[in-house]
């Protein structure tokens, strides 16, 4: 499958990049590629201008302070794997870092770009040829969406294994703009909806990752249920993070965006972790998210693993 | 739109000067520009591995990688692993044990087992099982490959191997 047709600019600077974006309707940034490059070899998704990352200063690097962590937006999935006390602190990311993918897409795959990758379906990430036996979806440009079979909506899923880590370890995300520099949390990243799942300006860029010192005292950890060992998508994702009495629970691959699970972390919050509370709040977890067929599991599947996971990440921090 | 764009960079050492487009990958330029085809085109998505080469030292999936980023870099392929016209120790590994049918995985497999030894000469089975995950192989069941890893890692990484004499596993 050739890439469709494109402008390709290489800034230096972020600057750059922004006027870029700003100066190309429709632009989009270019990191790893690993969710762009195949969209755009299936299709679905077809920028006219692409503006490449890959020599930009300053969006690298992992600073580590008592009041937060900032990790740039490029660092790979690995780097973040490799560095010397971040699985100490935040146990959940590092897991969810490892287990992103092959190893390959570790290495090319960045920390932003798994936070920021497209939402998926089964009738959404195929050629061009298999989707051209059915109407264009909803997603993709049409009217109609294949998986609830109705028209102007999108049921599509959020997959990727870094946000519910980081939903839990309370993380924030920088955005540039042309407004300047912006620190949001990062549940506000997502719209929650199927068809443009960020809520990103046009002209907007994630710049960094923030994690809070609070965040480091705690423990956590991610847990990913998927059709093999390697390569695949989760089918749930579930972190979860303790301290003190406070608890954490977020999953990815239940909704059109990496959700908390709030009724549960209510049922568990003010006292400390045990095996009888875990055991007795699990049911809950399966009431988070919009849970939709969206590949070949179905939703009652899916809540049954969404209690089982979260059973299993929480144990772990026991 | 699409413009054509002058890269520079090395391909196992040896510097390289291609005219590619801005929808050219690291795939497409090796094979078609380079005429270097042991670098194979699976699935082209990023998921069978087939494409894997090194750049920079570290293990990439081609077919994602667009041409224009490998501007600068240093990338080794296949073809540059076997020296003066002998195998590297991976290489002659897979011949050896069996772990070549179709041969189709095969550059990838020994390209992310050099960058994995290359990184850590002496890993441990389950860090060669999960650096290798993203290598699909549709012939051999996988058994033989982990074996002829296996046996350069025990025969002292890279280097060794030339003089290990044909071991378990027949050879010819």
């Amino acid at each position: 499958m050739r890439l469709p047709t494109f402008t390709y600019y290489q800034p230096s600077t972020v600057e750059e990049v922004l006027a870029a974006l700003a100066g190309h309707p429709g632009a989009r940034v270019l990191a790893g590629g690993t969710d762009l490059l195949v969209n755009m070899k299936h299709r679905v998704e077809l920028p006219q201008t692409l503006v490449g990352l890959s020599n930009v200063d300053g969006l690298q690097g992992i600073a580590r302070e008592p009041e937060r962590t900032v990790i740039g937006a490029r660092t790979t999935l690995k780097q973040i794997q490799q560095h010397v006390d971040l699985g100490a602190d935040f146990p959940a990311l590092v897991q969810a870092a490892r287990a992103v993918g092959s190893y390959r897409h570790q290495t090319m795959g960045t920390l932003a770009g798994n936070l920021c990758q497209n939402t998926r379906c089964r009738f959404f990430n195929q050629s061009w040829e298999w989707r051209s036996v059915r109407p264009l979806c909803y997603k993709a440009g049409g009217e109609h969406c294949h998986v609830m079979n109705k028209d102007s909506v999108c049921y599509s899923t959020y997959s990727g294994d870094l946000a519910p880590a980081l939903l839990v370890l309370d993380a924030a995300v920088r955005v540039e703009g042309s407004g300047g520099s912006r620190e949001v949390p990062l549940a506000d990243l997502y719209s929650g909806d199927g068809r443009s799942p960020l809520a990103l300006g046009p002209a907007e860029v994630v710049s960094a990752v923030v994690i809070p010192g609070a965040s480091a005292n705690g423990r956590s950890h991610y847990e990913k249920s998927s059709l093999r060992g390697s390569i695949d998508f989760p089918i749930v994702g579930a972190a979860v993070f303790s301290r003190e009495g406070t608890v954490r629970v977020a999953f990815t691959a239940v909704d059109r965006r990496p959700v908390r699970a709030t009724v549960l972390e209510a049922e568990l919050s003010g006292r400390e972790l045990t095996e009888e509370g875990i055991a007795a709040a699990a049911p809950l977890a399966a009431k988070a998210g919009r849970v939709a067929k969206t590949t070949i599991h179905g939703v009652p599947y899916k809540r049954e693993l969404m209690s089982a996971l979260f059973t299993r990440a929480a144990r772990a921090l026991l | 739109m699409n413009d054509k764009k002058i890269i520079e960079f090395t391909i196992n050492g040896d510097a390289h000067t291609l005219v590619c487009a801005s929808n050219t990958t690291l795939l497409e330029a090796l094979r078609e520009k380079a005429f270097l085809t042991g670098t194979k085109r699976g699935c082209d998505l990023g998921a069978c591995g087939a494409c894997t080469v090194i750049v920079d030292g570290e293990a990439a999936l081609s077919c994602l990688v667009l041409a224009r980023d490998a501007d600068g870099r240093a990338v080794q392929t296949i073809e540059g692993l076997a020296a003066d016209g002998k195998l590297s120790p991976l290489q002659k590994a897979f011949v050896d044990y069996g772990a070549i049918q179709c041969g189709f995985c095969s550059p990838g497999f020994i390209m992310s087992a050099t960058a994995l030894l290359a990184e850590d000469p002496n890993p441990s089975q389950q860090e060669i099982r999960r650096r290798l995950a993203g290598n699909l192989c549709r012939c051999t069941g996988y058994q033989k490959i982990l074996e002829a890893v296996d046996a350069v890692v025990a025969a002292g990484g890279t280097n060794a191997i030339r003089e290990m004499s044909t071991a378990a596993g027949g050879g010819r």
